[in-house]
């Protein structure tokens, strides 16, 4: 994943030169084109910063059920290892019927809503018809690759129920990476800095067709065993089960440490 | 180095920040104000790189002035500081981002409520009840969860910011001599002697 | 006339004594019997070297060692550590108890602190009270005995799964109930079969087989498994601790 290296070269009089570019990730090399006796006198220092996608933290999860959906992100927001605030949310509705996920970024989290939240507007009053989820999965797909050489460093969960010919409901939900690769998946997406995790255990508890209290239970139990095992999420969570005839959101408890 | 904090209260936003201005190892002037006053009601302490400070601060607060102008009335808190963090957001991603760090305190004078947002200079925002930037945020940040009080009196809500003070003064090395102390409730704003 | 450009830039040799072979591994400890699994596929970045390598190696009748890691010093570690548990039954007419299997695996393991065998070693087995065990390691030595353990490749897949379901984390006892401390034998089983087809579902570097080491305490049936397909003895003796393996099917894409 896109990572930020800040390159700090001390040389011997222990002055700075900043923003040298490396090739290689050891931790002492000699700089292409430079003098040798410079290269050969002055130390090379990587000093890691940070990935941009891990900085503030946090994780997002969406899982199908029967006739239902289920979206879930833990509250933690950082800078780096300090935890700024224990509230904030990383899921917005759409409409009354989808719900978008965004884990990254949290600078990026907040301008990708303020731009959904318009564009969904937009699209409402052109075009005087319901927003579906594929719709607005493929929206959420152009607009991010639209900054394909300077993308917003999230990676949207989109969780919905989509209307049928016949008039009914199914399950519809969908991921993408930082710059707008849908993935289509029948069973569940998971997003974030507890993505690792949040595979295992998804695919461990998560079975065909449940019902929303089973598919609550089964997300929730996913979400809180993921987060415990990672530094950069967690401080309690809020599930959101989506039904044809309402919205089921409750927010958990967890560890605070 | 630069330190600020700030933490609600009952009815009333306490924000506070170091008076000094450096360069490099020499201090060039031990009384800066570096709280702005947005507008009646909203307070803005700024840090960050020398320069960007006061130009984005000057920048942000002839802007919501001129909104005051226009409209007959100020901006409220939330959405004063929704546009403060675009502001920075959009200047993240343009060819000289602007360095700089905030704490937007405002009292909500249509409902009656304090709001304090922490706003870093990538453009992230928090809503809290309490916050600080800088070294002095890794003493006080454990301090504020442990004393702050969101019914707190002012009174009360003073000693807990002393306190942050005091322990980021008794632990940090480089930590700042004097800090100006300002409070916003709903008669608007004024400077506090710690 | 030497070549001067030779001389004026200085090359770099570099060697890597490690590698990194994929495949996880996991332990539980049951009240009185303890269960030790590894997957069998031993792969090097994207290539698959071989889709069976076992990774887990009965050491006594009443020990397991399950090595995960850089498979060459893998397998050193193994037969050095088998080696010093045959030297200590030839000198004390007896097996090593587990407890001091697990002190011994840390001796080794810190006498090559400063250049280690890259291994994450988990150890199982039953202790001389009769209680299943598990102990794990890290590459230089620190150990802690626990309940159960994943190492490797998906174990940041595996592990949180299994606090979830070992330890019930997450998860309040109905009213005037409490969680087990210890599962029976045959749910110990479907968890450690369930962790290994979802890690070989999720990872790359899990899959092709399954080896599960099932060590029994002194006296305890096989109550419950007796009739599981392929389940094959591996003790020496009848009337002490029994040890048995069963090999199972991974996806192998």
């Amino acid at each position: 994943m896109s990572q930020i290296w800040k390159y700090v070269r001390v040389t011997p009089s222990g002055g700075r030169v900043r923003g040298v570019p490396a090739r290689s990730s050891t931790t002492s090399i000699s700089l292409p084109g430079t003098p040798d006796h410079l290269s050969s006198q002055s130390t090379l220092i990587l000093r890691f910063v940070m990935s941009i996608m891990e900085h503030n933290g946090g994780s997002v999860v969406a899982m199908a059920g029967k006739n239902c959906v289920a979206i879930a992100c833990d509250l933690r927001l950082g800078a780096g290892a300090q935890t700024i605030a224990t509230n904030f949310e990383k899921i917005f509705p759409v409409t009354d019927r989808m719900y978008l996920g965004l884990a990254g970024l949290a600078s990026d989290v907040v301008t990708l809503r303020e731009k959904f939240r318009y564009l969904t507007n937009m699209f409402l009053i052109k075009e005087s018809r319901p927003l579906e989820p594929s719709t607005f999965a493929h929206l959420v797909s152009s607009t991010l690759y639209e900054r394909r050489f300077g993308p917003y460093f999230c990676e949207p969960v989109l969780a919905g129920l989509e209307r049928t010919p016949s008039g009914s409901y199914k399950p519809y939900i969908v991921g993408t990476d930082l710059i707008g690769c849908l993935n289509f998946a029948k069973d569940f997406i998971v997003t974030g800095t507890a993505s690792d995790k949040l595979f295992g255990v998804a695919e461990g508890l998560w079975e065909p067709d449940l019902e929303p209290e089973d598919l609550f239970e089964t997300i929730s139990q996913t979400l809180m065993n993921a987060v415990d095992r990672d530094a950069y999420s967690g401080w309690g969570a809020v599930v959101h089960v989506i039904t044809p005839d309402k919205v089921i959101t409750r927010t958990l408890k967890g560890r605070m440490d | 180095m630069e330190c600020s904090f700030a933490l609600t209260g009952k009815d009333y936003v306490l924000v506070a920040a170091d008076t000094t201005s450096a360069r490099s190892i020499i201090k060039m002037k031990i009384d800066e104000d570096k709280i702005k006053t947005l507008s009646p009601h909203l307070l803005m302490a700024y840090s960050g790189e020398p320069g960007d400070t006061v130009q984005f601060a000057e920048y942000i607060e002839r802007n919501i002035r001129l909104y005051h102008i226009r409209n007959l009335y100020p901006l409220r808190p939330q959405s004063a500081a929704a546009w403060i963090r675009r502001s920075l957001a959009e200047s993240l991603r343009s060819r000289h981002p602007y360095s700089v760090n905030l704490l937007v305190g405002g009292f909500d004078t249509a409902d009656q409520s304090p709001h304090l947002y922490w706003i870093d200079y990538l453009g992230t925002m928090a809503t809290v009840p309490y916050a600080a930037h800088g070294y002095g945020s890794y003493f006080a940040s454990s301090l504020l969860d442990r004393y702050h009080n969101p019914d707190g009196t002012l009174e009360e809500g003073l000693a807990t910011l002393r306190r942050a003070i005091d322990e980021t003064s008794k632990r940090l090395i480089v930590a700042p001599g004097k800090y100006m102390v300002k409070v916003v409730d709903k008669d608007g704003i004024r400077e506090i002697e710690l | 006339m030497p070549n001067m450009s030779a001389i004026v830039h200085p090359q770099q040799r570099h060697f890597n004594p490690y590698a990194e072979n994929g495949g996880t591994i996991l332990a539980i400890a049951g009240a009185d019997f303890t269960v030790i699994a590894g997957d069998t596929r031993q792969s090097e970045g994207y290539s698959i070297q071989t889709r069976y390598a076992p990774k887990v190696f009965r050491l006594t009748d009443r020990a397991v060692l399950a090595v995960n890691g850089f498979a060459a010093d893998g397998n050193m570690f193994v037969k050095k550590v088998k080696q010093r548990l045959e030297w200590y039954k030839h000198a004390h007419a007896k097996d090593m108890p587990l407890r001091a299997i697990a002190r011994l695996i840390q001796t080794m393991l810190y006498a090559q602190r400063f250049f280690p065998y890259y291994v994450y070693n988990i150890l199982g087995g039953i202790e001389e009270d009769g209680s299943g065990a598990v102990y794990s390691f890290d590459p230089v030595g620190s150990y802690e005995r626990e309940a159960c353990r994943a190492a490797g490749a998906a174990q940041s897949l595996v592990q949180p799964f299994l606090d979830n379901q070992i330890y019930f984390k997450n998860q309040t006892a109905a009213p005037g109930r409490s969680h087990p401390s210890h599962l029976p034998l045959p749910d110990v089983l479907s968890i450690v079969v369930d962790s290994f087809t979802s890690a070989t579902e999720r990872h790359i570097e899990v899959g092709d087989g399954l080896e599960i080491y099932i060590v029994l305490a002194k006296g305890r049936s096989l109550q419950g498994v007796e009739g599981l397909h392929g389940l094959r003895e591996l003790s020496t003796q009848e009337d002490g601790e029994r040890v048995f393996v069963l090999q199972r099917d991974l996806k192998k894409d």
